[in-house]
């Protein structure tokens, strides 16, 4: 089976606005046969600067003669995050005319095959596999998850980072909360000195650290939803495409607060754990 | 005297200090990880490209080599015309096909590589003998079609091509031998691929093989230039694509510049950690130490000695925490390239963390300024604060 029909396998020359571009330094020779009508989709179409009822010629790859085409339709493909990075243009024939074009009658990349409602894929393909010769046969749900193999490493890949960028937050968190805990050395030692203990001096220090946290992930979720704006309305823009690439889902703020208050509170504790278990008499020693 | 002094000041906080240096010491591993991202994988597949010595590509119209299964038709003519050229110094032809190797009752399949042994970028032999031109009856063997097959050097195995399902047979058969186990160097891992004169090759495809091939590698002579060849044979040859390496590797950059979007914006979130975290810190000390600093004005000690002070403990930090850093991103990178060339279809040979000294330079350098930079806030307050008011206020 030859794949390159999914794709533009056609070799297209643009007539009108566009220049022709001949093949290997020939012109191909115009077949005066029927025009092919052709579907293209809208971002070829802006580029060629192509409309419904336009004329282009056509022809395969090292073919010797052209066809005539015509512009039948233009549409908007689905958005398919597998090709994106491509940016080819892909255009729609008839599969007869596709077949004929190529000069390879009676070919199909592949086909699809609806079951009985209730027939189990799994089995079916399993079944026809036995009789297979030259080709297999899968069932949707394989295709999709091989088709997927590529966004699984990518998210496995955003996992790594987002671990590592963690784990850089959390020691910057805590360098924060020791330096500022630290800062107070002298407010502790006076607090103690008329009488505060411990345990209030350190849920007071703790309740400043839980409030930063908040504060802190609170305005990290604000920046958070601008930048994924941002970056939908940017690649929006470069790959002309409706497709979402950031997706800021509520579980995820809930998960990034949680975490970051969680983180908070415990390095909080930590660093008003390392202050309160100070003599004041010392705390006050250091502090001057 | 100034880095005596920045020293004994870090010391002093040892806790702290320790932390700081963690913390520079993970947004350096993140900043050199994203450096080596940037342009990591760009490098690799450049290395890949030019590693046999082939500096231009020819393939169909709009395509790049292996890019679709669209092929270039007569290739002998083509071949003859690309040798004639001045500074060409050789052609050789690739043809990609499907190919099955009957294993018992069973079919196998393969990818088929069409190739002239005598011109020819695309594997080295690893044990046995290379194919000879003529050799209609030989093949070379990847090390996973190999093992799928359980192939030797010297044994044969039967090849089919061009299969009809309608009658449930191949209508092209062949008996090869086992010349020898090559490695692939454009290979997916456990990728079954062998390797077979151009000819055998197009009789195994069928009618729709003859007289083509997939791509055309060109090899120049030692004073042409790639670009300036690559200009000339696109106005001489219009209805095929001729890239160079620079271009294959432009086109590839465009399909993956996510990963150099990404690298930029993590690595500049890395530096903007290091310069809060070293300012941080810097700006801590310098409270703290305040009212030294003012006494020590007050004795005549001269502002750009306390700049320097200041200046040379950000500058010790960052070294320490940077040289950690770039273990840490080492082992890091490794990890994470291990992730990435896990991608479906990725030749083997491709990686996507590839150290280059002008980038690792360049990184240390933007590392150090950064923070160097990170103390210029605290250094400008510890040189400006009013002496007298300082010390009024600061005394115990």
């Amino acid at each position: 089976m030859n794949h390159a029909a999914a794709r533009l396998a056609a070799w297209i020359a643009l007539a009108g606005p566009v220049a022709t571009r001949p093949l290997a330094g020939q012109r191909p020779a115009i077949d005066s046969g029927a025009l092919l009508p052709v579907a293209i989709e809208r971002r070829f179409a802006e580029t060629a600067r192509l409309r419904v009822g336009d004329s282009i010629s056509i022809s395969a790859p090292g073919a010797s003669t052209r066809r005539r085409g015509i512009v039948a339709a233009i549409y908007e493909p689905a958005p398919d995050p597998s090709t994106i990075m491509r940016r080819d243009f892909h255009v729609q024939f008839h599969l007869s005319d596709l077949a004929a074009l190529l000069d390879q009658p009676d070919r199909v990349d592949r086909i699809g095959v609806v079951l009985r409602s209730g027939t189990n894929p799994a089995a079916a393909a399993a079944i026809l596999n036995r009789t297979a010769f030259g080709y297999d046969l899968f069932p949707s749900s394989v295709i999709a998850s091989r088709s997927s193999t590529t966004f699984i490493v990518v998210s496995r890949f955003h996992r790594a980072i987002a671990f590592i960028s963690i784990l850089a937050s959390t020691i910057f968190l805590l360098c924060l909360m020791v330096l500022k805990v630290e800062e107070r050395r002298r407010d502790v030692a006076l607090l103690r000195f008329i009488g505060i203990s411990r345990r209030t001096v350190f849920l007071a220090l703790q309740l400043e650290a839980t409030v930063i946290a908040l504060a802190g992930s609170a305005t990290g979720a604000v920046i958070a939803a601008v930048a994924s704006t941002l970056v939908n309305v940017y690649y929006r823009r470069v790959f002309e495409t409706t497709l979402i690439f950031s997706e800021l889902t509520r579980g995820t703020v809930l998960f990034a607060m949680g975490l970051s208050v969680i983180l908070g509170l415990g390095v909080g504790a930590l660093s008003a754990w390392r202050l309160v278990r100070v003599a004041p008499v010392e705390l006050w020693s250091r502090a001057v | 005297m100034t880095w005596h002094w920045a020293w004994r000041d870090l010391l002093r906080h040892r806790g702290r200090t320790a932390l700081s240096l963690l913390g520079v010491t993970i947004a350096t591993a993140l900043l050199l990880d994203m450096v080596l991202l940037s342009g990591g994988i760009e490098r690799s597949f450049e290395r890949l490209l030019a590693g046999k010595g082939f500096e231009l590509r020819v393939s169909p119209q709009g395509t790049l080599p292996f890019d679709t299964d669209a092929t270039l038709d007569h290739v002998d003519a083509l071949i003859s015309a690309l040798r004639a050229e001045p500074g060409v110094a050789n052609v050789g032809p690739v043809l990609g096909a499907s190919a099955f190797a009957r294993r018992r009752e069973t079919l196998v399949p393969l990818i088929v590589y069409g190739i002239d042994p005598d011109v020819q970028g695309i594997y080295q032999i690893e044990s046995g003998t290379d194919l000879r031109r003529s050799d209609m009856a030989g093949v070379l063997v990847g090390a996973p079609s190999a093992r799928r097959l359980a192939l030797a050097v010297g044994d044969t195995v039967r090849l089919t091509g061009d299969l009809d399902p309608q009658i449930a047979t191949g209508l092209r058969d062949r008996v090869v031998t086992v010349r020898g186990i090559a490695d692939f160097v454009y290979d997916a891992a456990d990728q079954p691929s062998i390797a077979v004169t151009l000819p055998l090759a197009q009789f195994l495809v069928g009618p729709r093989g003859a007289d083509r091939a997939s791509f055309l590698m060109i090899k120049l002579a030692g004073n042409a230039r790639p670009d300036v060849t690559a200009a000339r044979l696109r106005a001489t040859m219009p209805g095929v694509t001729i890239s160079s390496i620079a271009d294959m590797v432009a086109q590839f950059r465009l399909r993956l510049s996510y990963f150099r979007q990404m690298s930029i914006i993590l690595g500049t979130i890395a530096l903007i950690v290091t310069v809060m975290l070293v300012g941080t810190l810097l700006a801590v000390a310098v409270n703290e130490r305040i009212a030294d600093i003012a006494a020590l004005r007050a004795i005549g000690i001269g502002r750009q000695t306390i700049v320097r002070q200041v200046l040379a403990e950000g500058f010790l930090l960052t070294i320490g925490g940077g040289t950690a850093g770039v273990f840490l991103g080492v082992a890091t990178a490794r990890w994470l390239d291990a992730i990435l060339t896990s991608f479906p279809g990725l030749p083997a040979a491709i990686s996507f963390f590839v150290p280059d000294s002008r980038h690792l330079a360049l990184a240390a350098a933007i590392l150090l300024s950064a923070g160097v930079a990170a103390g210029i806030w605290p250094a400008w307050h510890a040189v400006t604060a009013p002496i007298a008011e300082t010390l009024r206020s600061e005394a115990p």
